[in-house]
Order: structure tokens, then sequence, then C-alpha cells
């Protein structure tokens, strides 16, 4: 145990873990790990990390490296420059951005000539292992090609992350120096509306609502049954074979998403709620049409580009280059990072998952464990030690453990910890574009009942406030209401489709929920640090998205 | 020449001569016919001198000849119209812009500079504007600020009925970058050093000094680098419909060199080559237009002389 709290643990007392993590500036992730993390999830993330961010960072040469830590049962990052001297410093720096420079060109024929294809092997290879047939010793050589597969993704995640992240930056920061945009809102236009898995799951799930909607029997149970009752419901009913056939076929390709990243929350392929709730509510939507909104939006884009280049004659050639490749860069960049969250966040990562949960039921059945989902309060090292050593007991450990998660349960973490270092944050386009992907500290509010935080997707919206503590909490999310969150992630984006707005605690312009709002025409503030906490859940709300504010109308 | 539909006799008389005496109306920059600062005035046959052996952006010009008796309101005769236009269609494949300037013939026709004195139309678009632009040139010939710069300057030039003008149309290049050079260093003196400046866009911001341009100085054999200064650029002039417009510089190109060494050194060679043609130190500005340099005036450097 690394942390130990004072007197009735009011105030937190974090006891580092390293030396000189004191010396350190710690900022809470909750954009990507709302919740508090299990000893595996953090091991999940520090090989997610330091096998991926690091050896990427390493790979194109970068000048800072990412740490991580499990302070207070929270997920906490820092980046630290290496030790280097400022002039070589800034030396490495310039080095590394021609690096990525470099492979900004290169990210869409890397993606799908190298990293896509070998994704798609690794996935291919665990989907054939049989997980349930296999030996003790089969499995357990699986697990260690397992782990090894997990560094390896977290590696591509990273090599396609870099680039992908400075090319979205660079667009916008040229983009708004070109035209004087006033947001960042404006130059994401202009790379909206790219067919990706995810607007293809959104269209599939959209079809399979159409064909629930003409067969009354399907129709019936979707509008009537509870979301966790209506697979046994149809199941039971042979009028519903055909219907239960696609939506598994649509699981077995899309459904590989979870609650938030990481590898703790079931995925929709073990707990389809979240997918049946879409249904329920598309159902409920008849008149809309989720294809001619995607055209809609790729019509924009190709308007506003057409605009863009209209407004750029008679600019030097190099400035029209320059245009030209970061937009055709961060066209590719913002495809990808919808592509490489279904292959690799969402699909390789439920691969891992499913390793896991096998050897959790194996362990649970020896009576290592209580049940198998305890696995997740073991260490990596510490499950694979269990596993080859018959006999061994772990759920008094597991029990303390649980015991220390349900100490912190309630506490309210800081957004930082360690150090604050002394100037500003590195001003190069990576970090702008870090700052736009995790969201700047919101801006004050001084008026009563009125939120600041990030524009994320244009627009204003009057309506409910939902707010929303995880996916199953979703489900009490009625069409027209407005979505209140810490955080969303891709299991979360079939909610936007019914949703009338979204406000979250976390993220930036370029986070997961931003980017999606704009897929999905609805107005989003982001990283407004609070509003879970102070919106209460029914008020009506006024959101508006060009403006990043958010104001309570009545409690 | 078939193709005139006579407008009045003042038609019909140069047509004639035309025919009978083979002067041509028009003549292309660079060919022997275009040198005459008589016929061409002393900025197009100065420009036609070069086109003969350098680049510059190819044009014809509507010689003073041609002109010769057209008063005000000008509306050229039919049979010139139909020249020009046909000149104009060889001149620009599509509708890329064009520049209308005047240029003066006095009686030496060597240095008259006539400098902001007669009209320049940038960004000439399309027949119609074309001939309007051809027009109002001759018609500012007898502005009154041109007729009593004339009269004020009547010894220099001789009688004012002798000066007369000339058109000249040229293709307008989209200048990607606008370089002033010099073969020898206008600052130190130094006869072995060329200086070449540039900035981004048109040439105003570089000519004009509103931006601080990149600097070079270079050896004559353009290979030798002795100094380089890259300047901050913030502003640029750009075409824009119907002439120019000043604009930020963008972010990604205000720090970044406006030009390769490579062509750094294709500047010095040009001035090198100048200086040793015309026998003296010149200042030059040329620009980079799709990758090609475009040599478009070479003065002497008056302070060396």
């Amino acid at each position: 145990m690394s942390i130990t709290t004072s007197g009735a643990g009011v105030i937190p007392v974090v006891k580092w873990e390293k030396p000189g993590d004191e010396q350190m500036f710690w900022q809470l992730d909750r954009m990507h790990f709302p919740n508090q993390l299990s000893m595996m999830e953090h091991d999940f993330i520090r090989t997610f990390y330091s096998q991926g961010f690091s050896v990427a960072a390493e790979g194109y040469g970068a000048p800072i490296r990412p740490h991580v830590r499990r302070f207070l049962t929270r997920h906490y990052l820092a980046f630290a420059p290496l030790p280097l001297s400022e002039t070589e410093l800034e030396d490495v720096g310039k080095r590394f951005e021609q690096n990525l420079g470099k492979a900004i060109p290169e990210q869409g024929k890397r993606w799908e000539q190298e990293f896509l294809p070998e994704i798609r092997a690794l996935i291919g290879d665990w989907e054939a292992f049989d997980l349930a047939g296999a030996s003790d010793a089969q499995l357990l050589a699986h697990w260690d090609v397992t782990i090894q597969r997990l560094a390896r993704l977290s590696h591509i995640h990273f090599q396609i992350a870099l680039p992908m992240l400075l090319s979205i930056g660079l667009f916008d920061e040229i983009y708004t120096d070109l035209f004087g945009a006033e947001s960042s809102l404006e130059s994401m236009r202009l790379l909206q509306g790219m067919p990706t898995m995810t607007t293809r799951m959104g269209q599939e799930l959209w079809r399979l609502s159409r064909i629930a909607s003409n067969s009354p029997t399907v129709r019936t149970i979707l509008e009537e049954q509870a979301a966790a009752d209506v697979v046994p419901a149809l199941e039971r009913d042979p009028a519903c074979a055909s219907f239960l056939a696609e939506f598994h076929e649509f699981l077995s390709q899309y459904g590989h998403r979870a609650e938030t990243w990481g590898i703790s929350y079931p995925s929709w392929v073990e707990d389809p709620s979240p997918a049946i709730k879409s249904l329920k509510d598309f159902l409920s939507q008849q008149s809309r049409d989720l294809a001619a909104e995607l055209q809609e939006l790729a019509e924009e884009r190709d308007r506003l580009i057409a605009g863009a280049r209209e407004r750029l004659v008679g600019y030097p050639a190099q400035a029209r280059e320059q245009f030209e490749f970061i937009l055709a860069g961060a066209s590719v960049a913002y495809y990808l990072s919808e592509e490489h969250g279904f292959w690799i966040d969402s699909y390789g990562i439920d691969c891992v998952r499913q390793v896991i949960l096998e050897v959790g039921r194996r362990l649970a059945a020896r009576g290592a464990l209580e049940t198998g989902d305890d696995i997740f309060h073991l260490t990596f090292a510490e499950a694979r030690d269990t596993y080859t050593h018959p006999g061994t007991d772990r759920r008094g450990l597991i029990a303390e453990r649980k015991a220390e998660l349900a100490a912190y349960r309630e506490l309210q973490v800081p957004p930082v910890l360690g150090t604050e270092p002394p100037g500003p944050p590195p001003d190069n386009p990576l970090f702008r574009t870090l700052g736009k992907f995790f969201g700047a500290p919101p801006p004050a509010s001084d008026e009563p009942g009125v939120l600041r935080g990030a524009a994320g997707s244009a627009g204003q919206a009057r309506g409910i406030a939902r707010v929303v503590r995880s996916l199953a909490d979703a489900q009490r999310l009625q069409p027209g209401e407005i979505l209140v969150t810490e955080t969303t992630a891709p299991a979360w984006t079939p909610l936007f489709a019914s949703a009338a707005a979204v406000v979250t605690d976390t993220g930036g312009v370029l986070s997961h929920c931003a980017v999606v709002a704009r897929e999905y025409m609805i107005p989003a503030v982001v990283g407004t640090g609070v509003a879970t906490a102070v919106i209460p859940d029914g008020a009506t709300i006024e959101v508006d998205g060009s403006a990043g504010v958010v104001r309570v109308v009545a409690d | 020449m078939g193709c005139s539909i006579l407008s009045g006799s003042k038609g019909l008389q140069r047509t004639m001569r035309l025919t009978s005496e083979g002067i041509e109306s028009i003549v292309r920059l660079g060919e022997p016919a275009c040198h005459d600062p008589r016929s061409t005035g002393g900025k197009a046959a100065a420009l036609s001198r070069l086109a003969e052996h350098f680049v510059v952006p190819s044009g014809f010009c509507v010689t003073s000849t041609a002109l010769a008796g057209i008063a005000p309101p000008v509306h050229l005769p039919n049979w010139l119209r139909e020249h020009v236009l046909e000149a104009y269609r060889k001149l620009v494949a599509t509708d890329s812009p064009v520049a209308v300037r005047s240029s003066a013939v006095d009686e030496d026709g060597a240095s008259s500079s006539f400098a902001g004195v007669h009209e320049t139309f940038l960004n000439v678009h399309g027949t119609g504007a074309l001939v309007a632009a051809v027009e109002r040139c001759l018609e500012s010939f007898f502005s009154p600020r041109a007729l009593s710069y004339r009269r004020e300057r009547g010894a220099e030039y001789g009688a004012y009925e002798d000066v007369r003008m000339a058109v000249l149309v040229q293709q307008q290049i989209a200048s990607d970058v606008s370089i002033v050079a010099f073969s020898a260093n206008p600052v130190t003196r130094r006869r072995d050093e060329i200086v070449v400046t540039a900035s981004w866009g048109l040439g105003e911001s570089v000519v004009g000094g509103t931006v601080t341009p990149d600097t070079w100085i270079v050896d004559h054999s353009g290979e030798h680098l002795r100094e380089e200064r890259i300047g901050d650029k913030r502003r640029m002039t750009i075409a824009s419909e119907g002439g120019s417009r000043e604009v930020d510089v963008p972010r990604v190109l205000r720090n970044v060199p406006s030009l390769g060494w490579e062509q750094v050194g294709e500047v010095a060679r040009l001035a090198a080559r100048l200086e040793e043609q015309t026998g003296y130190p010149v200042d030059i500005e040329c620009a980079y237009a799709g990758g090609r340099l475009y040599l478009l005036q070479c003065r002497p450097i008056t302070t060396l002389m």
C-alpha cells in the first residue's frame, strides 16, 4: 500500500511511489479513467504508457516521457522532460517535430498497410484461440503471449496517436491563423463526416432498429421490456430468431466497446444493454435518417474546404501547399482517431480482457479467488503467479484491496498532485494539442448557476439534465434530455444519437466526447470540471456549445 | 489585314499605312521590333531586350505608332481592338491575369519614368477588361496631371507634342516569392558581394520595405554564402479580385526562409550575368512563380556609380 490518510481521511496524504515523484506534476486523468483503479487496471495502464507511449515517444525522438501512478486509488498522469539541458531539450524538441512532421503524410498508408493488418491478425489469433477448451498449460502460454501482444498494441497505439494528434492540432492552428476563426469548432468542421467504423456502427444499429420496427414481435419486446430483459425475451420467441442472429452479428463486429477505456468493464458482447437501449431510443425516433445526417456533414465539410481554398487564391504556393498538406494529414488523422479507437482501444483490449476473465474463472474454480472478476484486484504478475502455483489463496489480499477501494470511494481527490512546474507548459504544437485533448482548467464562472467549459460542439439546447455516473446509469437518459457526465468513451456513442446535448467534467475540443457530439450535430460543452457535481439531476439547463457555457435554469 | 471593320477616317488611314509600310501595331516582348524605344517606349524596350536572354513574363506592346492620333474619350478603333485581342488570346491560354502599363516614348527613349503619372492596371481578367484597361491607360496620358508633368519637364523631353505613348500588356505572374537583388553590396560597396533579399507574395512588400525580408549575401559564383538573415516576415501582398491586398503571413511561413539555397544561388547568378552583360552593377527585381524564376526589372545601382 502506497497511501496513507491523515486523521479521519478528510485530507488525503499521498505516499509517493518512487523517489522524485513529489517533484513531478501529476494530473488526474478522469477523462480516460473516471473511476477508481483496480490493481490490474493500473498494471494495464502502466503497460499501455511505458510499453506504448514511452517506446513510441523514443522512436520519434520525443523530449518528454509519460509517467503513470495510482495515487489515492485513482489514475494520475505526468509528462516529464528528459534529463537534459535547456538547449539540448530545444534541439531534441525540434528534431522531434521534424520526425512527427515526416510521419504526418505517412500515417494513412502505415495504418492501412502496416498497422491495421497486424492488429487484425492479432485479433484473429485471439479469436481463434479456444479459451474454454484450452488446457491450463496452453492457457498459461496464451496469457504470456497476450501480455506481449498488449505491449505491441500499445506501441502501435502511440505510433499512431502522436502524429495523429499533432496533425489535428496543427490544422486547427493553421486554420485559425489563416482565417482568424473564433474557436477550434470552425476548423474541425472541415474534418467532419468521414465514414468510420464508429459511424458504420451507428448506421448498422439504425438499420437494426428499422428491422425491429417492421417486426411487431421484436418491436413489442423492445418497447415493453427493460433493456436487460430484452435479449432473453427475444431468445424465447422463435419469431425473433432472424433479428437476434443479426443482432449477434452486429455485436461480434461492433460490440467490443466498453464503458471506459481499459480492461475493467464488460463490452457489449458481454452485456448488450447499451446497444439495446439505443435500439429502444431509435424506435421512438422514426423520422430520423442517420445516413442523410452523415451526408449533410460531409457536404458541409466539402463546402467549407472549397471555401477555404477560394480564400487562399493569390497566396504564395508554399502557403497553399502547407494548408493542403496539413488538411490532408488532419483528415486522415480525424478518421484514424475513430479507427484506432475501434480496433485497438475497444476490439484489441476486449480480446485481452477475455483472456484475463478465463484465467479468473479457472482461479475462482480452484478457490484462489472468490469470483472470476476478482482477478482484476491482482497485478498481472500476481495473477500469473497464482495461476502457476496451485493452492495459492488470494482471497485475503483481494479483500484488503477491496477495502482500500471502499475507503477511498467517496473521497474527492485533488485534480493535481506534486510540484507545479515553475513556468507555463512548453509552448510547442504537441503540448498545445494535448491541451485541446485533455482540456484546460475551465475558466472560472462568477455568475451563480452558470458553468463554463470548452466549446465542444456548436449549437444551443435546452432540456432536462440527466446526470449519469456510469453507462448502466445512462439507461435513464431519455431522447431529448441532456447527458451530463464526467467523460464518455466509445461505448457511449449511441447515446449521442438521442441526447439533445452533452456536458462533461473532462476533456477538450479534441476529446472523444467533443468529436462524437460534432458528428451527431448536438451541442457539447466539455471540461467544465464540476458539471456532475453541481448540476442537479433533473434540472432544466441551457447548453451553449458554441460559447462553452451551461446555465441552470430551474432545479 | 482583313480583320478591320473601320470606325472612322483615322482608322482607315492607319490601316493603309500599316499595310503599305508594314509597320506593326503590335510587337512581342523579345522580338527586335520591340527593342526600339521610339516605338514601344523606354520601359517596354528595356524589358524586350532583357527578354531576349532572360526569362521575363511574356507580353506584347501596342506601339506608339498604332496609338498615335487617338484622342480622348479614348475608344480603340475596331481594327486595333481586334489586333489587341488576337495578341491577348495568344498571350494567355486561359483566363489568367495580365498587367497593363503605359510605356512613354520620349525623344531619346532612355530614361523617362513617368512614375505614378500614368496608370497601371494589375490583375486584368478577360477581353472586356483588357480593352477597357488599354483605353484607360491611354487616357491617363491626357490627364491634367500627366499633361502638366510633361509641360514641367518640357526641356528634358523635348517638345510636348513629341512625347507619345505605348501600352504594354504583360502576363501577370502570381509571385510566390518576390526578390530584390543587387550585384554589388550597396551598403559596404563591395563589388564582390551579391545581396539577395526576398519575402513572400507579390513585390510590394519587399520593394516597398513594409516587411523585414530574408537576406543572403553570397559571392559572384552564387556558391558561397557569406551571411544569412531570416526575417520575421509579418505581412505580404497577394493578388486579389481586380488588384492586390495586404494580409498577414501565415505563421507557418513567417520565419521560414522564402528561398531555398539552390534558389538563392540561381538569383545570384542571374544578377552576376546581368552585371556582366550591362557592364555596371545592377539592382534587379525578380520573382519565383510556380518554381520558375522571372526577371521583372533591371536598373543600374545609382549609388555606386
